[in-house]
């Protein structure tokens, strides 16, 4: 049957068109675990795929970040990133901060025209929730000519879900190259000290200046009582907020690989890979990724002792894991161990092993 | 926060991986890549005046 009329709400209804910037926002991948605690001055990480709990200054506060399962009903969302605060600080340095932020990379942004007079708005909206009612601060950044627009939201009602919808103005003077590099940031703040708050919130875009960037900001850190959680983050291209568009798991899981993966075996003596002992201690494995990666990426591993080299009617735990000849597609990975020289062999793990690739941005 | 790096060479005896130790222990394979944001670190690192060891090929 031939289409002959493209319905007002256009072809996407029960589609995908990829629309949402933002990768994971509904929560619902994390491959680096479920919770970490005691996050406080030094301890940026990540958790949730794509999203980094980012602190600056020298905050003494503690949090406990983690996927949750409470989230807005009725919305389709199964998971939500929860933060706790664990230990309190009243009062904040002038230069301690508190972020959840994602960074997009910046070829897939090339659409938003910035640099042009026909630089698109965006718009972001999101689930959010929380016993800290007040003001909250949203910042775009873009790290290369270093520019920023802020914008604030009300959480109104305490411990209740509610959306929120913020539009920004695209950015006519801004930068974002055609690279795989950063392109755009998104800072959902949680606490700032006043070296963010002693001017006006840039509500344009402008040359980042830190005393505007998040004015009127509430802090999240001054009670143990605190708890913030957040889902559904959507940033799409114009001026209104459509649906959460709901990935499939798979495609979820793929993207997000694009910047992290990590290697476990579901069950004791999965398969790793197969390597040939380069020396009598060397071994050598080929190593292909399940997906190109944004770029070549960092190695780590869980203790090499955890794993198991297994052929010739031998087998033992190596005595160290590393890498080399890396690059977003494949790898080398070494294995120490003792080996006959020429001899294939096959890495296989339990279920505490661990093969992380990390190319995050 | 980084406690040593050191240069790695490979099977053809390049140079293309930095093995880093974190001060917590954890170990990092990092490439030589610039758009690698922990190599990025190692040259903060070394911009602080910290020193790669260099074991040799």
């Amino acid at each position: 049957m031939a289409i002959s009329t493209i319905p007002s709400a256009g072809i996407t209804g029960g589609g995908f068109n990829f629309r949402n910037l933002i990768i994971n926002g509904d929560m619902n991948i994390a491959q680096r675990g479920t919770s970490v605690a005691g996050l406080t001055n030094g301890s940026s990480q990540y958790l949730i795929d794509r999203f980094k709990w980012y602190e600056g200054g020298a905050p003494t506060y503690q949090f406990t970040m983690s996927q949750d399962t409470d989230v807005p009903t009725g919305q389709g969302f199964v998971k939500s990133l929860k933060l706790d605060c664990t230990t309190a600080q009243t009062s904040l340095g002038a230069a301690d901060q508190n972020i959840i932020w994602q960074r997009m990379e910046a070829q897939f942004l090339q659409h938003l025209k910035y640099g042009t007079a026909n630089a698109e708005s965006l718009t972001l909206s999101f689930w959010v929730k929380s016993n800290k009612t007040g003001t909250y601060v949203v910042e775009l950044y873009q790290n290369a000519p270093n520019r920023g627009l802020s914008k604030s939201y009300t959480i109104n009602s305490a411990n209740t879900w509610e959306k929120k919808t913020i539009t920004y103005d695209g950015d006519p003077s801004g930068t974002i190259n055609n690279t795989a590099n950063a392109g755009l940031d998104v800072y959902f703040f949680l606490s700032a000290g006043s070296n963010y708050q002693s001017g006006t919130l840039a509500t344009s875009w402008q040359t980042y200046s830190a005393g505007d960037e998040c004015v009127g900001q509430v802090n999240l850190a001054d009670s143990t009582d605190n708890n913030f959680w957040i889902t559904g983050i959507q940033l799409e291209v114009g001026t209104t907020a459509s649906d959460f568009e709901h990935l499939p798991y798979d495609v979820n899981l793929i993207r997000c690989m694009r910047y992290y993966f990590n290697h476990y075996t579901p069950d004791d003596n999965g398969l790793y890979g197969l390597f040939t002992a380069h020396t009598s201690s060397a071994g050598r494995m080929p190593y292909r990724f399940i997906v190109p990666m944004r770029d070549a990426p960092t190695v780590s591993s869980s203790t090499a002792g955890g794993f198991t080299w297994l052929g010739n009617n031998v087998s033992g735990n190596p005595s160290a894991i590393g890498s080399e000849s890396l690059n977003k597609y494949s790898c080398t990975v070494n294995i120490t161990g003792s080996f006959t020289q020429g001899y294939s062999y096959w890495l296989a793990g339990s279920t505490s092993t661990e093969l992380r690739f990390d190319a995050e941005l | 926060m980084i406690q040593s790096v050191t240069k790695q060479y490979n099977s053809l005896n390049i140079a293309d991986t930095y093995k880093v130790i974190l001060i917590n222990g954890d170990v990092l394979f990092v490439p030589h890549n610039e758009a690698n944001r922990h190599y990025q670190e190692i040259l903060e690192w070394v911009a602080q005046g910290n020193t790669i060891t260099d074991p040799g090929a």
